[in-house]
């Protein structure tokens, strides 16, 4: 008879208690029914305890750092995604995005599970501490991209939704004369969303439940706070790796396509701050600025490591 | 005269705009992706092999395949460099110290007013505690007769965005040293070979290198993992001296700041080379690397030396995956004026006939080294700019500098108080903390909130 290892076991857990979470959290998405939020808050921690039991239970058992791999970093990934999504529903009531954060971590880490290769000794160039220091950073910036950027797509389809009443509104009062300005005066749609409220108050089931989200400002701040923890993150793993790319190839930037692909989106990061300075440009703006950035971040993750050859070409 | 300060205003006015910043970021962003979408340093007609020929054209006419050392891409990172420092002087520095001035209270988003009882005098007093003991910094001005009270907190935050903006003028000041004064290169050294370093007064001696290779059966089959690659060198410096090391990777050797990196291995060959049966001495004692030719003398023939194979499977004779020493051949091709006409995988120790009565036995191989060598004397200095950087974004990302003014009036009954705050990053993100403020405050003076 075999025995399941320690960590495979928790892998299971770790990827049930994400999807029982999501869909808890989904479904308390559009029903508000508290008894949901209690159910997918202590699952979503349940599972995040599994997923950093798991990497420490395979450590334990292969003695090899567990990270070296897609599926490590992956599982790495998808736990700090929801350990950061907990601190900050916590701390601003964030619950409402729950099902789409665990529903993507479950997602990444189901695909995690494609990778699984046994145990496997590092090659040489990973034997160094800086695995240890590099890999978390660069994960858990990606992880925090990650959140940012369903709160920026809830922010996207709140605005949107706003706009696309405000258009009607103005359709409505002027009749179709009035359709050639429509566009502009949709545009003037920045922060506040009164259509929505007025759409809630008539009984509009959309409208209902993006007016219990926070406002469009609240979650501008959000999407910026939670930036805030992926752009340093990012620099310090891009600074931590060039360190260590200096001490095991000789050259602390080679031009590499990972890389590369990590300032190309550290770059687009730095965009998002600029532009977060301008009370004019804050808002919708920086949202699609924020989903473009998680965009890159996962052509750098998965992009570069599956397509493109180079340094970082440790796809197993 | 007029013409040249129009044109400085007009260049101070663009590059010292944010958005100017953003569009240079984009830029660079951009052409950025292009060199990680397009491989980087190849030959021309890996190009065309890859892409459809007017897009290979575009591609080399651009210099898209070194697009990381094209003038327009260094001249994109001056550009920034110029914005940044026209941004840091006419934005950032004289931010720093934003004047104390008067306002108007209801004009600004984040504002509250209370109605309290007690004179202007006594309730300044108060409001100055009670900002003190929250950690505010607390200065008073008076202002067209009316006395105004200005709370900051984080105000020496507001340096985040010139130390993050220092930061990257240390980095491109460590890179610029590097390619001034620094210089890298690689060497092939076989085994019991020494080689002269270029650029420095160091030599180097192979005197063993062994590599270790574990097999590993996966899902997707047989991995052929290496585990350590392993040098053992004497290396002589400049005091003349030979000392003994060994390089690994991630565990470079420095000989007088010279840093030595274990690169890559590989293998040469020595040849028994004869001619009807006479061995050739100028050809014999000789080792050669991969891409090495043996021409032969009085011919238009020359044998490449095309492929060190380590493991022929010895049931179907061809090259084996497993890249361990056993049962080892050598690949070597034969031309004729340029073409080529014939090839051969041979065994160690087998001869081939090249024709001509020419023959050639693969005798031994020899592991060799591929030793990179790199001094940068910028190292520091990036590694100090690249700190200093996080750290000007740690201050400006988790430190919120934010101003309060307060003003205080005489009113029937006693007095009022308007209170309004700004910060460097707009209201929303101050909102909560000033509704906690204004309500503690208002709580503390016994007020009515209006």
């Amino acid at each position: 008879m075999t025995h399941t290892p320690l960590d495979v076991v928790l892998m299971i857990i770790a990827i049930g208690a994400y999807v029982v979470s999501a869909l808890a959290l989904l479904v308390y998405f559009f029903s508000r029914d508290e008894w949901l939020r209690h159910l997918g808050i202590p699952l979503a921690i349940a599972g995040c305890v599994a997923q950093f039991a798991q990497l420490i239970a395979r450590f334990e058992i292969t003695g090899v750092w567990p990270l070296l791999n897609l599926y490590g970093s992956l599982s790495l990934f998808a736990a700090v995604a929801v350990l950061i999504f907990i601190i900050f529903a916590f701390r601003y009531d964030l619950w409402f995005a729950g099902g789409f954060v665990l529903g993507l971590s479950a997602l990444f880490l189901a695909y995690a599970t494609t990778w699984y290769e046994g145990t496997m000794p590092a090659v040489p160039s990973l034997q160094s501490y800086w695995a240890k220091i590099h890999v978390p950073l660069v994960v858990s910036s990606y992880a925090a991209f990650m959140v940012s950027f369903v709160i920026s797509v809830i922010f996207l389809i709140k605005y949107y939704f706003e706009r696309s009443l405000a258009k009607e509104a103005i359709l409505a009062t002027a009749g179709g004369a009035a359709l050639a300005q429509a566009p502009n005066a949709a545009a003037s749609v920045r922060m506040d969303t009164p259509n929505i409220a007025a759409a809630a108050a008539a009984g509009n089931a959309g409208a209902q439940w993006l007016n219990t989200i926070p406002s469009l400002a609240q979650l501008d701040v959000l999407i910026y706070r939670i930036i805030a923890v992926g752009l340093p993150l990012l620099t310090l793993g891009i600074i931590t790796g060039a360190m260590w790319a200096h001490e095991s190839w000789g050259h602390y930037w080679q031009w590499d396509p990972k890389e590369t692909a990590a300032l190309f989106s550290w770059i687009v990061y730095a965009i998002y701050m600029h532009l977060h300075t301008r009370n004019a440009w804050r808002g919708m703006r920086t949202a699609w600025v924020s989903v473009i950035g998680f965009l890159s971040i996962m052509f750098c993750y998965f992009g570069v490591n599956l397509w493109i050859s180079g340094l970082h070409s440790y796809k197993m | 005269m007029q013409a040249v300060r129009e044109f400085y205003d007009d260049f101070i006015r663009t590059f010292g705009n944010v958005l100017f910043a953003v569009l240079l970021f984009i830029v660079w962003g951009l052409l950025t992706l292009v060199g990680v979408v397009i491989a980087q340093g190849k030959d021309p007609s890996t190009y065309f092999d890859s892409y459809a020929a007017p897009l290979a054209r575009l591609i080399l006419r651009l210099d898209f395949n070194n697009i990381y050392h094209t003038p327009y891409y260094v001249g994109i990172i001056g550009l920034i460099l110029l914005s940044l420092a026209v941004c840091t002087f006419k934005r950032v520095i004289p931010a720093r110290l934003p004047p104390l001035r008067a306002v108007a209270i209801d004009k600004i988003p984040l504002h509250a007013s209370f109605d309290v009882a007690g004179d202007p005098e006594t309730i300044r007093e108060r409001i100055a505690a009670f900002f003190r003991s929250r950690g505010w910094n607390v200065r008073k001005r008076e202002f067209g007769g009316v006395e105004w009270t200005f709370a900051d907190k984080h105000n020496w935050a507001r340096r985040g965005v010139l130390v993050a903006h220092a930061g990257f003028v240390i980095i491109a000041a460590g890179t610029t040293i590097y390619w001034a004064k620094g210089f890298s290169g690689d060497e092939a050294i076989i085994t019991g070979q020494t080689v002269s370093v270029p650029h420095t007064q160091t030599s180097i001696k192979l005197d063993g290198f062994s590599y270790k290779i574990t097999p590993i059966i996966t899902k997707s089959g047989m991995v052929y993992q290496p585990v350590d690659y392993v040098s053992r060198v004497t290396a002589t410096g400049s005091d003349g001296i030979a000392r003994t090391a060994i390089i690994r990777v991630n565990h470079p050797l420095n000989v007088d700041g010279v840093l030595y990196y274990q690169s890559s291995y590989g293998f040469a060959m020595r040849f028994r080379v004869t001619h009807d049966g006479v061995r050739v001495p100028a050809l014999t004692n000789r080792d050669y690397l991969t891409g090495d030719a043996i021409d032969l003398p009085g011919t238009q023939r020359s044998v490449a030396v095309a492929q060190f194979v380590p493991t022929v499977d010895r049931l179907n004779g061809q090259p084996s995956a497993d890249p361990r020493i056993n049962n080892p051949a050598v690949f070597l091709q034969i031309f004729d004026n340029g073409q080529a006409s014939g090839a051969g995988l041979v065994p160690m120790k087998s001869s081939i006939d090249v024709g001509g009565g020419w023959r050639i036995v693969p005798e031994q191989y020899l592991l060799v080294s591929g030793i990179q060598y790199t001094h940068d004397p910028g190292v520091a200095l990036v590694g100090i700019g690249a700190f200093v950087l996080l750290a000007g974004l740690m201050i400006s990302f988790y430190l919120l500098p934010a101003r309060v003014f307060v003003r205080i009036d005489r009113a029937p009954g006693g007095s009022r108080i308007g209170l309004a705050a700004t910060t460097v990053k707009g209201y929303d993100i101050f909102e909560r903390q000033f509704n906690d403020l204004a309500a503690a405050l208002g709580t503390k003076l016994i007020g009515v909130t209006k």
